[in-house]
């Protein structure tokens, strides 16, 4: 025993003086007689604290060391697998190829694509076939495509400052044209700035999530384009849907939203309405005055998606704010597409000059993106001047004068129906449905309640999608081999979050002469016609 | 003016078709092409130097492009087969450095909140747009944005730096001023040329002048500057048809997909390519285009340690015996999302690596070459040349044409099923605008130019590499056939290429120029005793700075410099808190001459802000410069 003692004593000794420098030192650090005198207090006054106490510091270490480790390991689910397990369940694992082949219409759909045989305009050469036809296809609504002005401008451009702008525009890729352009679009709508993107499309589903966080609250309308339901999907925000251009049902959502928001009594979040000037999917047309009043009574933020307003509504292309006389500072973030409107490439945010500052940090197709090259830059700018020399040019009158022309022939056609406004330059084409109560029934509103948390609209119109879609690409061939080029409004089916009825969407250009547009409307009233009666569609109808 | 160097520029083209047998090469008088314009002052960043009789000179404007003649400082971009891929060794600092950085930024963040407390305060109007108001809640809070107000907005001249001109070997830039703590700016109006080492424009085909750009103007002429419309709808112009062909010879792969802007290529494309039940690994650094395309697609998504090999194999194990979470059925697909170059760390990905898990686990390859394509690899298509493994054997194919062909855009490259697939599926084809006639022709040309039209092609160009290594070595260089040239048939018949573009000569000289300088730099930095990350064939070369201070400090230091040098900064949150770096884009346009002077500067500024605390010997800068030669070749340790 007295050996073991021996042994021991240096242990002992060892321990005793390591505690004594232990304690040494804990003292030498500031406040720590505080803790100490803390704990001897509280020890004293009730032991059974001290152990809880000790309980409690172990479980937060063994919770912050807990969260380090991957929480799908330590979850329920983990099943532990030997090594050997592993790879055999790794030589079972088989994938899914990794894309599915088309199916025939799917591939019939690509193939039937046109492809313009060099520059496109007015009145191209198609590939293939080497006919040349009219273009109502391709957005070339002011007619700036194959303007000589504006190629000897890029061409300026590109002997000055080549091509690509080789980097973001934080890092050497703002160029002085780029702010030229940025300028021109604010003084051209009348807001304190704005802010380009290289891409129409990738635009809006960038400018929404760099205001939109968690926990703000999103009103959307449910008929809007594919860009703006990324936009909302990307920024995890709370979304509430309202009826496809319907402000009444705006209304009953926001004050759904504000009742909600009183029951919680959270704090106050940032609230946006977001829906587009001119719709993209059928070229309604928004009630501007009545949701600025809105936006402003419920205190909301409006982003306001003009791609296919800007460059063609109002009296010189300004948009919806010109055309209902607004000032486009009411309107928060005002999005546009460079691409669409002025031909170039591109899209813009205008608004404040904070609310554009933000998204130059913020924006994340912004920040992450080359720049736009220089030379589509100066594209643009000129496209702008020319739409300020409209009135005296006509240019955007001949437009109107072309989509009146059309919608006149194409009115008369009885199975043809047009969901557009007047001032779309876009002008989409629905096969009348065949039935007179189903009309109904997609016009007027049931008892049914609108559910603001869905997508999906209380009375979905009722179309068959795939046959549709199938008799609106017979009428494009039809239009095609009679010299007409158009297009179906082309969807990814199963993508959207509401789908968008079949349609065929013509884009009117003021390059296109009337008689033009009256012979093209006359062709494509007769391909309807022509394709639904072959179809037995006809006889229902009437 | 412009015009007229154009002119001068096609003169000298004429001329070279009947005389020159090397024909990117001219007589040595065409440094009146350098003339200056704009009122530049002549210094080294717009006049050549003077070179002696029997030496040739480039046609091209040296502030673009610059005159660089020795052969000896030329290099092939290639992996060594059979010796292990390199990763990132990373250094680290000494533990004060650590310290004060952590300390640097505590204080900024002290008196930011200080300044805050008493703005509030005192000036609360600055303060109303990030305070509720009116019933509307701040459109930005004063907390989310703190970093950006209080730290950012210090060193703002940083940033965005307005520039005009081509973003070439040299930049202008427009001067600004700021004033009211860097919330105003405004252009003094006058510029300053410096040196551009900041660009993506690896190969140099940022020009307005050369073969690229005539056909540039051409195509203007012959297509405008717009194809009106989504690829799906009513903009497909049969040029993109042409270009798609073209990119898919390029890189290897059966078909192409072009997308109008690069981020878009990933942000529209990916959710096409996986959905529910499907499962992405990306790396830790992959980019935001990624992460955003990633997060629309549905998929789950697990990342492991930057090209780590050994956390991805373990991820891959995890979760291919774990399956789907919950109900452990098993993923109906794994794709494998890396980049080929990272465009803030340099490094490269272990390709070899990985096609090896591939051949195992059985994932899919989606690899992001938006840095590497054009830039690596001895005919310059990315990674997968780099190590001498054929495209083929990876799934998916992204690239950008930003960087290396000086235009815009990107695309996706695979399986003619594949890219069928995305075209319908893909959300550009039905609704994002097409790629614009201007760009499709500078990616044409410059694509051309880099893989050389046939006929002809120059007898002596292998086809295959067969070196003395292992066996197994051998095979896999015996394999891998590289992608090869351009059938004329894939060109438009208008584009007309001068001949040293057509025949790839000049577009072989701009990949030997870039591997050239992109090893001289990274190396030379290394042995100046500076901490850098990344491969050393990589053209992008991050310097560790650390210190915040000393980003505004570098980069302040370099511009002021006799030779102005426009630097890259960047930090927290582009990277970790404490490793702000500068970010050097090396260039084929880059003579030695100015990697030298980088170097110098380099030396000099490094010095003043203590940078240098890389492990190893330091040579002194005279010396790297003098071994140039021996240290990019490796001859000398």
């Amino acid at each position: 025993m007295d050996d073991v003692e021996a042994a021991l004593k240096p242990v002992v000794y060892y321990l005793s003086y390591a505690l004594a420098a232990a304690e040494y030192s804990f003292y030498k650090i500031p406040g720590s007689a505080v803790i100490a005198r803390y704990v001897k207090s509280s020890h004293q006054n009730d032991p059974g604290r001290t152990l809880l106490e000790l309980l409690l510091v172990i479980f937060a270490i063994s919770t912050l060391l807990h969260s380090r480790t991957r929480a799908d390991k330590s979850g329920r689910h983990f099943i532990k697998f030997t090594e050997k397990e592993i790879d055999e369940l790794v030589d079972e694992w088989n994938p899914e190829p990794l894309a599915q082949p088309l199916d025939e219409d799917e591939q019939a759909d690509l193939a039937a694509v046109p492809v313009i045989a060099g520059a496109s305009g007015p009145r191209p050469t198609l590939v293939g076939t080497g006919k040349t036809v009219l273009n109502l296809a391709s957005y070339n609504f002011a007619g700036l495509a194959g303007n000589e002005t504006i190629k000897d401008r890029a061409i300026e451009t590109l002997r000055k400052y080549g091509l690509g702008s080789c980097g973001p525009p934080g890092f050497y890729g703002t160029i002085d044209v780029h702010m030229d352009l940025e300028r021109d679009i604010a003084s051209f709508l009348g807001t304190e700035a704005a802010i380009l993107y290289s891409q129409g499309f990738s635009t809006i589903s960038s400018v929404i999530p760099a205001f939109c966080k968690r926990g703000d609250v999103i009103v959307v309308d449910r008929g809007v384009n594919f860009a703006i339901q990324k936009g909302i999907q990307i920024s995890r925000s709370t979304i509430r849907w309202f009826d496809h251009n319907d402000l009444n049902s705006l209304v009953e959502v926001l004050e759904g939203v504000e009742k909600e928001r009183r029951k919680r009594k959270g704090p106050l979040t940032r609230r946006f309405i977001v829906t587009e000037g001119v719709f993209e999917n059928d070229g309604k047309m928004v009630d501007l005055p009545k949701l600025i009043e809105l936006k402003l009574k419920y205190k909301y933020r409006l982003i306001l998606d003009e791609s296919f307003s800007f460059g063609t509504t109002g009296r010189t292309g300004r948009g919806l704010t010109e055309f209902y006389n607004i000032p486009a500072s009411q309107v928060d973030m005002l999005v546009g597409s460079v691409a669409n409107g002025l031909n170039s490439s591109g899209g813009f945010c205008a608004g404040s000059k904070v609310v554009v500052d933000h998204q130059r940090i913020n924006g994340t197709s912004f920040v992450f993106s080359a720049a736009m090259p220089a030379l589509l830059a100066v594209s643009a700018s000129e496209g702008i001047r020319i739409l300020q020399n409209s009135p005296q040019t006509g240019v955007l009158e001949r437009l109107r004068e072309n989509v009146r022309a059309v919608r006149g022939v194409l009115g008369g056609v009885r199975c043809v129906e047009i969901p557009s406004c007047e001032e779309s330059a876009i002008v989409h084409l629905y096969i009348r449905s065949s039935s007179s109560e189903e009309d109904q029934s997609y016009l007027t509103t049931t008892s049914a309640k609108n559910n603001p948390t869905s997508a999906q609209p209380r009375n979905p119109p009722t179309f068959h999608i795939a046959s549709e879609e199938r008799l609106l690409q017979h009428i494009v061939a039809e239009c095609l081999s009679h010299g007409v080029m158009v297009t179906r409004a082309k969807r990814l089916r199963g993508q959207e979050m509401v789908e968008p009825r079949p349609s065929i969407k013509l884009a009117l250009s003021a390059a296109l002469k009337r008689e033009e547009c009256v012979f093209a409307a006359t062709v494509i009233g007769d391909a309807f016609v022509r394709v639904l009666e072959g179809e037995g569609r006809m006889g229902v109808a009437k | 003016m412009v015009a007229k160097l154009d002119t001068q520029t096609r003169r000298w083209d004429d001329s070279t078709n009947s005389t020159s047998t090397t024909p990117s090469t001219y007589s040595s008088d065409s440094s009146s092409l350098d003339s200056n314009e704009d009122g530049d002052s002549s210094d080294e960043l717009t006049q050549p130097p003077p070179t002696s009789t029997s030496e040739k000179a480039y046609g091209t404007l040296h502030s673009e492009f610059g005159h660089c003649l020795n052969q000896e400082y030329r290099r092939t971009s290639r992996h060594t087969l059979g010796s292990p891929v390199k990763t990132a060794e990373e250094h680290d600092p000494p533990y004060y450095i650590l310290l004060s950085t952590y300390v640097s930024y505590l204080f900024l963040i002290c008196i930011g909140h200080m300044r805050d407390f008493f703005g509030k305060r005192l000036t609360a109007t600055n303060y109303i747009h990030l305070m509720s108001h009116d019933g509307y809640a701040a459109l930005n809070s004063d907390f989310d944005s703190f970093y950006t107000r209080r730290l950012k907005q210090r060193i703002d001249d940083l940033f965005s730096r307005p520039v005009t001109g081509v973003p070439g070997r040299t930049i202008m830039l427009l001067d600004r001023e700021f004033s009211a703590n860097n919330t105003n700016q405004h252009l003094t109006g006058t510029r300053t040329r410096a040196l551009n080492i900041s660009s993506y424009n690896y190969l140099g085909f940022a020009q307005a002048t050369g073969g690229c750009a005539d056909a540039v103007e051409e195509g203007i002429r012959q297509y405008g500057v717009s194809a009106c419309g989504a690829r799906l709808e009513g903009g497909s112009v049969d040029f993109h048809m042409q270009a798609e062909k073209l990119v898919a010879r390029f890189v290897g792969m059966e078909d192409s997909l072009l997308s109008s802007m690069g981020f878009a290529t990933n942000s529209t494309i990916i959710p096409a390519l996986c959905g529910r039940g499907s499962l992405v690994i990306s790396d830790e650094l992959n980019h935001a285009s990624i992460r955003f395309g990633v997060r629309l697609s549905g998929a789950s998504v697990r990342m492991f340690k930057h090209n780590d090999m050994e956390s991805l194999e373990a991820l891959l194990r995890e979760v291919i015996s774990q399956g789907q979470p919950r109900t452990h059925r098993s993923w109906r697909k794994i794709v494998v999302i890396v980049e080929g170059l990272y465009s803030m760390e340099g490094t490269l990905v272990n390709l070899p690596g990985i096609m090896a898990l591939k051949d195992k686990y059985k994932f899919y390859l989606f690899v992001d070459e938006a840095h590497s394509i054009g830039a690596l690899g001895p005919h310059g298509r990315g990674v997968a040349d780099y190590f001498s493994i054929s495209p083929r054997r990876i799934d998916i194919l992204m690239g950008t044409f930003t960087k290396s062909f000086g235009a815009a855009g990107g695309y996706i490259a695979g399986s003619k099923t594949l890219i069928d697939s995305l075209r319908a599926h893909g959300h550009s084809g039905a609704y994002a605008e097409s790629m614009s006639p201007p760009v499709l022709t500078q990616v044409i040309a410059s694509m051309a130019s880099i893989m050389g039209v046939e006929p002809p092609l120059p007898p002596h160009s292998p086809r295959t590499y067969v070196n003395g290594h292992a066996n197994a070595d051998r095979r896999a260089i015996e394999a891998y056939d590289y992608p090869g040239t351009a059938p004329t048939s894939l060109l438009p018949q208008w584009l007309s290429l001068p001949p040293h573009l057509r025949d790839g000569s000049e577009g072989r000289e701009r990949l030997r120029r870039l591997a050239f300088n992109a090893r001289y730099l990274s190396i030379g930095l290394q042995k100046l005793g500076f901490i850098t990350y990344g491969h050393p064939d990589s053209p992008i070369i991050p310097l560790l700075l650390f210190n915040p201070g000393k980003m505004p400090a570098f980069s302040r230091m370099m511009l002021a410099r006799k030779t102005p040098i426009v630097v890259v900064v960047v930090a927290y949150p582009a990277t970790p808190l404490v490793t702000s770096r500068v970010r050097f884009c090396v260039s084929a346009s880059h003579t030695k001459a100015d990697v030298d002077t980088l170097l110098r500067a380099c030396d000099e500024i490094g010095d003043a802000l203590d940078l240098k605390h890389g492990p190893g010997k330091r040579w002194s800068v005279e010396r790297v410069i003098e071994h140039a030669v021996e240290l990019v070749r490796g001859e000398v340790e």
